[in-house]
């Protein structure tokens, strides 16, 4: 049987041609970008209920445990919910679980400077940056169990005494934890402070999204929140478009890139590798 | 209003990104090295600009105010040092011990409930409650979990109706995984989209991306064609 | 006092004390052994955060050995050594701004993006040459992955909302009870590992060597 040479190349091109195209299929939406619908799933509008019942002046714990790369997929979840934290007027304390992350509550608040103004929002009476406190489960467990005696400071060395931390002794004094995670302090807070029945919901990436709902199923978080394309849809829910949206032309055409190479493989392995060994 | 350390920000980050974008060009260069040792030179510094700060926040201040009992943490963290002195390594053996006794009763008596009696009777309680389409998800998901299960015994032989119940485990594993591994990419996608939009959002950011792509690229092919690549490239 | 510190009993019987005054005070209401707890939790907290010293240690001396083989291209072991010495020295001079500031986005954030973008890359190659439907088993995976690989393409959604139930139910059922069992099944080793080493069955964990016991 002679080769086919449509075939043989579906299935023996080299590699770099699908780094080449799916590179292309993102940078030109998001250069260009054309603006497609999207469609809102349920476990978003459960998170969406979940943060939106946060009333004036509740204790919300935000804390982001994720390196600087997690932050790219998940910053459209973050800035969206921080804005809904905003404008309930609640009280905000910042924590993040990653040295890399110490950068990102600046990026966040720069993004929402409109709303802090607008609220009225003033460091240290309705939120606070901590920093970086949750090297360890030891660390997570200690702040669970008695907070003035494990954080006293803030992130530039500031004490938290004239603060509204200064409310806050043990796992029952938060009324919500909302964290941003790649997987690092997450379980310590699920398993110190939410199984102690502190209300919490997560923003993780689609690696973790397996592995995170069987909580959402048993109880312990209200909600979770998938990935960038979860945050789309929040910046949809909440009114604000933001890179959520704008990436979520590039999201599309990464997936169909994908199936189309994946089809394209088989094509080829059909028509081709499975013949040259022997039909097997 | 865009400042010249904005812009400083924007080249070497976009030049580093790029030269760490060279590895897809399936050689390893410089250029990469270049990029590979920068973050592991400035990430492990600012590692030990936070912990030694959070070492400080949370041990000396609070010893300051009046916490003395935590001048153990410092002398056991001086102890636990000694782990590398090749005569008097046996001496961090006490804080490894209380370390890791601490470490098993914050782990143990959370697990216990979180990822094992919790998630049994999440699977197995509510099965007739609900509409038709929350029983199926439901009797799904309870079928799956013993399914899957089965298939993960190795300790005893499988045969007759567990021999079949891991049969029918495997393939609900495999379409689980199916969907994990959408999931997944889904995942990574975002993080490679989440970082393209850092670079061409604002648009002032999109030509020095372009010249970084170009440069980055005609350099490393320049330094293939002519054998600079295998001379210069660190060996591992 | 060596052959003291030395004893495998004395550190299986401190650690075992330290197990029991962290797991106890949970189950049992007793204030004072809640705040000797805290303390305890907290003391192990930063001893935990000291031990990056150890990792540091070892890198640096990796660095350093390459450095002084001269090995194909020992300079960049040298410019990593200088950079960390670098940035701690930048620290002093604030973090708000500055050489610090400068470095944290124009270096480590890219690169820590890159770090974990490039796997995009990696995992459409791999899927797109590895993905075939040879078998039953393949064939399950291809088809599930691909619904709910359709379905998480926000346009799909959009013109194809019947896709939405059945992506759905792949993901939170059989997703979920994968991501359960592996739960309840990594729940399980944690708890027979925990215990084993609390009875002194895995000494490695704690320094011990075989010859030593």
């Amino acid at each position: 049987m002679s080769d086919n040479g449509l075939m043989k190349t579906l299935a023996t091109y080299d590699r770099r041609w699908v780094y080449l195209v799916l590179f292309l299929v993102v940078i030109i939406p998001l250069l260009n970008p054309i603006g497609m619908p999207i469609s809102v799933s349920p476990d978003t509008v459960q998170y969406h209920a979940a943060i939106s019942s946060v009333e004036e002046g509740d204790h919300i714990f935000f804390t982001l445990n994720t390196e600087f790369s997690g932050y790219n997929e998940i910053q459209s979840g973050i800035i969206a919910t921080m804005r809904v934290f905003i404008e309930s007027n609640s009280k905000i304390c910042v924590a993040v679980g990653h040295p890399e992350a110490t950068g990102i509550p600046e990026l966040v608040f720069q993004k929402l400077e409109h709303e802090l103004e607008q609220n009225g929002y003033q460091y240290g009476e309705d939120y606070v940056i901590l920093g970086y406190v949750m090297p360890n489960e030891a660390s997570v467990a200690a702040m669970a169990q008695d907070f003035q005696g494990t954080i006293s400071q803030d992130w530039l060395g500031r004490s938290i005494d004239d603060t509204f931390l200064s409310e806050i002794n043990t796992w029952e004094d938060w009324d919500l934890i909302a964290d941003f995670t790649t997987g690092l302090a997450t379980t310590y807070l699920l398993n110190h402070f939410a199984l102690r029945g502190t209300p919490m919901t997560v923003n993780c990436i689609g690696v973790m999204i397996a592995s995170q709902k069987p909580y959402v199923d048993t109880g312990v978080y209200l909600a979770v929140l998938q990935s960038m394309r979860g945050g789309a849809e929040l910046e949809y829910l909440t009114g604000h478009p933001g890179p959520g949206l704008t990436a979520m032309d590039a999201f599309t055409f990464g997936h169909y890139m994908l199936l189309l190479f994946i089809i394209a493989g088989n094509i080829g392995y059909y028509g081709y590798s499975r013949k040259q060994v022997g039909g097997r | 209003m865009v400042t010249m350390i904005d812009y400083s920000i924007t080249i070497v980050g976009t030049f580093l990104a790029m030269c760490m974008f060279s590895t897809l060009y399936g050689k390893s260069s410089p250029l990469y090295a270049l990029a590979e040792e920068s973050y592991i030179g400035f990430g492990t510094g600012l590692t030990i600009v936070i912990n030694a700060e959070y070492i400080w926040r949370t041990g000396i201040v609070n010893i300051m105010q009046g916490d003395y009992i935590l001048i153990l943490a410092l002398i056991l963290g001086a102890m636990i040092l000694l782990r590398v002195h090749p005569k008097y390594n046996y001496i961090a053996r006490i804080p490894i011990a209380i370390a890791l006794g601490a470490q098993f009763g914050l782990n143990l008596r959370t697990i216990i409930f979180s990822g094992f009696t919790q998630q049994i009777v999440a699977t197995i309680v509510p099965l007739f409650e609900g509409d038709m389409v929350t029983i199926l998800y439901r009797w799904t998901v309870a079928l799956s979990v013993i399914f899957m299960m089965t298939f993960f015994f190795y300790t005893i032989e499988l045969s007759g109706s567990l021999k079949t119940s891991a049969k029918i485990g495997e393939y609900f594993l495999y379409t689980a995984f199916g969907a994990i591994f959408a999931q997944t990419f889904m995942g990574r996608l975002g993080l490679f989209v989440g970082f393209m939009q850092s670079f061409t959002v604002p648009p002032w950011k999109q030509p020095i991306l372009l010249a970084a792509m170009i440069i980055v690229f005609v350099a490393v092919v320049v330094m293939d064609r002519t054998g600079m690549l295998e001379k210069y490239t660190p060996v591992e | 006092m060596s052959d003291i510190l030395k004893n495998r009993e004395l550190q299986l019987a401190i650690m075992a004390l330290a197990f029991l005054l962290v797991f106890v005070p949970y189950f049992i209401e007793s204030p004072g052994l809640e705040t000797a707890s805290t303390k305890l939790i907290t003391i192990t907290a930063i001893v935990n955060a000291v031990t990056l010293v150890l990792a540091l240690q070892s890198q640096v001396k990796r660095g350093l050995n390459v450095i002084q083989r001269r090995q194909t291209g020992w300079y960049f072991k040298a410019y990593m050594i200088i950079t960390m010495i670098l940035m701690v020295i930048f620290a002093f001079f604030g973090r708000e701004t500055g050489p610090y500031h400068w470095v944290m986005y124009a270096v480590v954030n890219p690169l820590s993006s890159v770090n974990y973008g490039i796997l995009a890359f990696y995992m459409a190659s791999t899927a797109a040459r590895a993905f075939r439907a040879r078998n039953t088993q393949a064939i399950l995976l291809l088809t599930t992955g691909f619904i709910v690989l359709l379905y998480q393409a926000p346009l799909t959604g959009a013109y194809a909302p019947w896709l939405e139930p059945i992506a759905l139910y792949f993901g939170n059922t059989f997703g979920m009870a994968a991501g359960r069992m592996f739960l309840i099944s990594v729940t399980v080793g944690a708890i027979v590992f925990g215990v084993r080493v609390l009875l002194g069955k895995e000494t490695s964990v704690l320094g011990i060597r075989q010859e030593d016991t």
